[in-house]
């Protein structure tokens, strides 16, 4: 299999029990590559509990673009024996082993003919630094110093993670990681691995899909943001709570799911652009009040980021199971839109486009994550902040509501639900003058009333509005992405949505020294489900799969209903893990083989 | 300003004739009348039940939500537009039942907004089952051996949670609900206001009667001190009452239970609500500060 050659890039996963701060430590190490100009990508897991258990952090760097994690460690850091029980088969041959021989036994293991034994006593230079806790710092140190590379970003990175703390912490830990980096600078001097940073490479940003997220929200002008902590989405709770006061946010922990979602509905009337955002857990909560925002016409955006279910699942793990949940939920029919971010620039991207999507259409728009982009941190260029606009679609905010005679009906009547073309009515705010209404979770008439919505007449032409909409939406929405060949020429098309997009874009690297032609079509907007595109695309294809995280094959069932054709082969995983580039390599290589 | 004439320019109410609801209307319009208010100055909100159906006989600026989730609506509003009173109408199931996790919550929160309970202890619209706040041994459709359970006791219970206005009311005396609306009103803090509303239709118990019988006003006690926690707490479980307990038994207070006149409201720790929030979505906002952290 065609893998990264080896020694181009650098891979290194780190292990030990919870508690011992080894995301954190990952993450340092993380932005010291990212700021020496190197590309980032990290996985993260780990067991839904606080202390002990297995908890691995995964780095992958390398010089050249990346876009997922890797099956394979080229430096494994052992902070346990259970860690090199666990994971020494991944370790490539000539890899290393970073360990604290008076912490993890040699025994069974070493010697060993295959891998590169790199005893470090961790425990102890961490002490001499200034406490045990700083062992990971050693390690990170060590780490740096067996693959040749300078201390000086970790420094600099260290010194970003304890700016809060005493000056003295940053100086410990800077201590740790020297020890560490000297001493197996010294001791393995020889290791054939040598890591270079890009001095000249553009500034990139290092953030995980909930950063990415809470930051394109943060640049849509977000006013109120409401959850329930719920893995994976609870870091997203954290972060807009951390820029409540400098960016000017409302931020609510509210008491379950229910009250975050009809707060959401809540702040939408009064104009603010609104958030919640769960899991599929609590997202179940909260589908009734998601059916209210569709009947209201709330302008609101919910973050759905999934993991295996059904009920509590598998909380720490990732999965693409809820894609017809979402696609569905809300007993009735009303129209929204479901955006599915592949990766952090998706997900900024998607994020501040949701909020105006929502407001253009006045209804709920979700954006659909999971934990493999709530989770894992990947360095990606600079977002884009002059590309951020704000279209708050048809809104009144300020003003008379005589000013706007469109939107009034008998006797100067404002009218929120006055029956339009394109489905969408004049929204005018509460405070303005005249703006009398009645935002209803009834049906109701043009006014609101919502005794009046069980009229026939009226129950229809409200009906019918509001699902013309979803026509709209179709003009406004992101379209599929497509990547690779010409899917004419192209010896295998493959189809996905979400995070499956990184090891797929992975896998059509590796492919490309094989000779094989992929063609790659991500469905960006997954409802209103991009029919004619889909179709086109599979129709010109020789040979077809699509790649997705579930079972029954949601996606898939989409295209057979949507498109009325299916695919020649699929490619599924639902055990909590994401699909691996080496998984999707393997199966196009094997669909483009029998075409 | 807002005229009673301009908030009836709406539906014509549907509630039984007879309804204790056409009082607790009938007195909050006056008093909204009264506060000086303009339409573009506050926001109504209610939940579900023969209360929300009180939401087309208002005209104002108006959020019909579900059942139960009428607080966590207006507290959305509350807190994304500090210019708007809110105002939240909730029945006793609707409220204390299905919502009453919101209610104890929005209660320790001390959101700025005032809270009316239409409390007539039993299910209206859904054809008279028993509600938190029926009688113990009551019998109704969906409690044929009589309710097994305690009634909710919601004055006692908020103010156990730090309530900082609680009042009960009773639709048979509109001048003295005025009074309670006006007081909870211009409270800063969450002002819980439960109305005793009886059902002419499926509660054949708790009628107009059999609270004027029972009810008294503790304004009109020389003794009792609404800033005294503990008193209103005691004061709250006298007005458990059985089925059977005769009027000279079993007297039900209404009134003030408790103020706190200098409370700290939620909003109070909100110092980035500083105006409403739409405004901060006039443009993208500058992230580039914060950016740079990542």
């Amino acid at each position: 299999m065609p893998l990264p050659q080896k020694g181009s890039e650098l891979r290194v996963k780190i292990g030990g029990a919870a508690g011992l701060g080894i995301k954190a430590a990952g993450q340092t190490l993380a932005r010291a590559f990212v700021n020496a100009g190197l590309e980032v990508f990290d996985l993260t897991e780990y067991p839904s509990l606080i202390r002990g258990g297995h908890n691995t952090y995964t780095l992958r760097v390398s010089p050249r673009p990346i876009s997922s994690h890797v099956e394979t460690v080229d430096v494994l850091i052992a902070f346990d024996r259970q860690t090199v029980d666990k994971h020494l088969d991944e370790v490539i041959d000539g890899g290393a082993v970073i360990f604290d021989p008076e912490v993890t036994s040699t025994d069974g293991w070493l010697p060993s003919r295959r891998v590169r034994p790199v005893p470090v006593p961790l425990k102890k230079f961490a002490k001499e630094a200034g406490g045990p806790i700083m062992a990971n710092t050693v390690a990170l140190g060590a780490a740096l110093g067996l693959v040749h590379f300078p201390l000086d970003t970790l420094a600099e990175s260290i010194a970003a993670q304890f700016a809060h703390k005493a000056e003295e912490i940053t100086e410990q830990n800077i201590a740790a990681a020297t020890v560490g980096h000297g001493y197996v600078s010294k001791m393995a001097g020889d290791f054939w691995m040598k890591v270079e940073g890009l001095p000249d490479a553009p500034r990139r940003v290092l953030v995980d899909g909930n950063e990415a997220v809470g930051l394109g929200a943060l640049a849509a002008g977000i006013g109120f943001y409401a959850a329930y902590p719920m893995t994976p989405a609870s870091s997203l709770l954290h972060f807009m709570a951390a820029h409540e006061r400098d960016a000017g946010v409302v931020v609510k922990h509210t008491e379950d799911e229910l009250a975050a979602m009809n707060m959401v509905a809540g702040a939408a009337f009064t104009g603010a652009r609104s958030m919640c955002a769960t899991s599929g857990g609590g997202f179940a909560l909260m589908t009734e009040a998601f059916g209210m925002a569709g009947v209201s016409e709330s302008a609101v955006v919910v973050g759905v980021f999934t993991r295996p279910g059904p009920a509590t699942g598998m909380p720490t793990w990732t999965e693409q199971s809820d894609l017809r949940y979402v696609i569905h939920a809300g007993q009735g029919e009303f129209p929204r839109v479901v955006l599915a971010p592949g990766d952090q620039t998706d997900a900024f991207d998607l994020s501040w486009k949701a909020f105006n999507l929502a407001d253009q259409l006045q209804t709920p728009v979700i954006i659909l994550g999971d934990s493999y982009l709530s989770d894992n941190r990947q360095s990606v260029p600079y977002f884009d902040l002059d590309t951020v606009t704000v279209d708050r679609g048809k809104l009144v905010s300020e003003g008379d509501v005589s000013d706007h005679p469109d939107a009034l009906g008998e006797h100067g009547d404002y009218l929120r639900y006055k029956v339009t073309f394109d489905g969408v009515s004049l929204r005018v705010l509460p405070g303005v003058k005249g703006a009398t209404q009645l935002v209803n979770s009834y049906e109701h008439d043009e006014y609101g009333w919502g005794q009046n919505g069980e009229i026939a007449a009226e129950r229809t032409a409200q009906n019918e509005k509001r699902m013309r909409k979803l026509e709209l939406a179709r003009t406004l929405v992101p379209p599929p992405a497509v990547f690779g060949a010409d899917t004419a020429e192209a010896d295998v098309a493959v189809l996905f949505f979400g995070t499956t997009k990184g090891p797929v874009l992975e896998a059509m690297r590796w492919l490309e020294p094989d000779g094989v032609k992929v063609a790659a079509m991500q469905v960006v907007t997954v409802w209103p489900f991009p029919a004619e595109e889909v179709r086109q695309f599979l129709g010109a294809a020789k040979r077809t799969v699509i790649v997705e995280g579930n079972y029954t094959g949601q996606l898939q069932g989409l295209v057979r209903e949507q498109c009325l054709v299916d695919t020649d082969d699929t490619l599924h995983r639902y055990d909590g893990r994401p699909f691996s580039p080496e998984m999707v390599y393997a199966k196009l290589k094997e669909v483009a083989d029998n075409g | 300003m807002v005229k009673v004439a301009d908030i009836e320019r709406a539906l014509e109410p549907t509630w039984c004739p007879g309804c204790g609801n056409f009082n607790m209307w009938k007195a909050l319009k006056e008093v909204l009348e009264e506060s000086g208010m303009g339409f573009e100055d506050y926001a109504m909100v209610w939940g579900i039940g023969c209360h929300g159906n009180g939401a087309d006989f208002y005209r104002s600026q108006g959020f019909h939500g579900l059942h139960g989730r009428a607080l966590p609506v207006a507290t959305g509003i509350a807190l994304s537009n500090p210019e708007l009173k809110v105002i939240v109408s909730m029945g006793d199931g609707d409220g204390y039942g299905i919502g009453g996790n919101h209610f104890i919550h929005s209660v320790r929160r001390n959101i700025d907004m005032m809270a009316i309970y239409h409390n007539n202890q039993i299910y209206g619209l859904t054809t008279g089952q028993a509600s938190p706040t029926s009688d113990q041994f009551m019998k109704t459709p969906s409690t044929p051996g009589g309710v097994v359970e305690e009634p909710v006791n919601p004055v006692g219970v908020a103010i156990a949670q730090g309530a900082t206005f609680v009042a009960r009311g009773f639709a048979g005396d509109v001048d003295h609900l005025k009074s309670l609306y006006r007081q909870a009103l211009d409270h800063h803090g969450f002002s819980l206001v439960d109305v005793y509303q009886p059902c002419v239709t499926w509660n054949k118990i708790n009628t107009f009667k059999w609270f004027r019988d029972r009810v008294y006003k503790l304004e009109e006690l020389d003794d009792y001190d609404s800033s005294d926690r503990t008193m209103a707490f005691e004061t709250s479980m006298s007005t458990f009452h059985e089925l059977t307990c005769a009027p000279d038994e079993c007297k039900i207070p209404i009134g003030v239970f408790y103020r706190e006149e200098e409370s700290f409201t939620y909003q109070d720790g909100l110092p980035q609500l500083d105006r409403p929030m739409w405004k901060h979505a006039e443009k993208p906002r500058d992230i580039s500060e914060i950016l740079k952290e990542y």
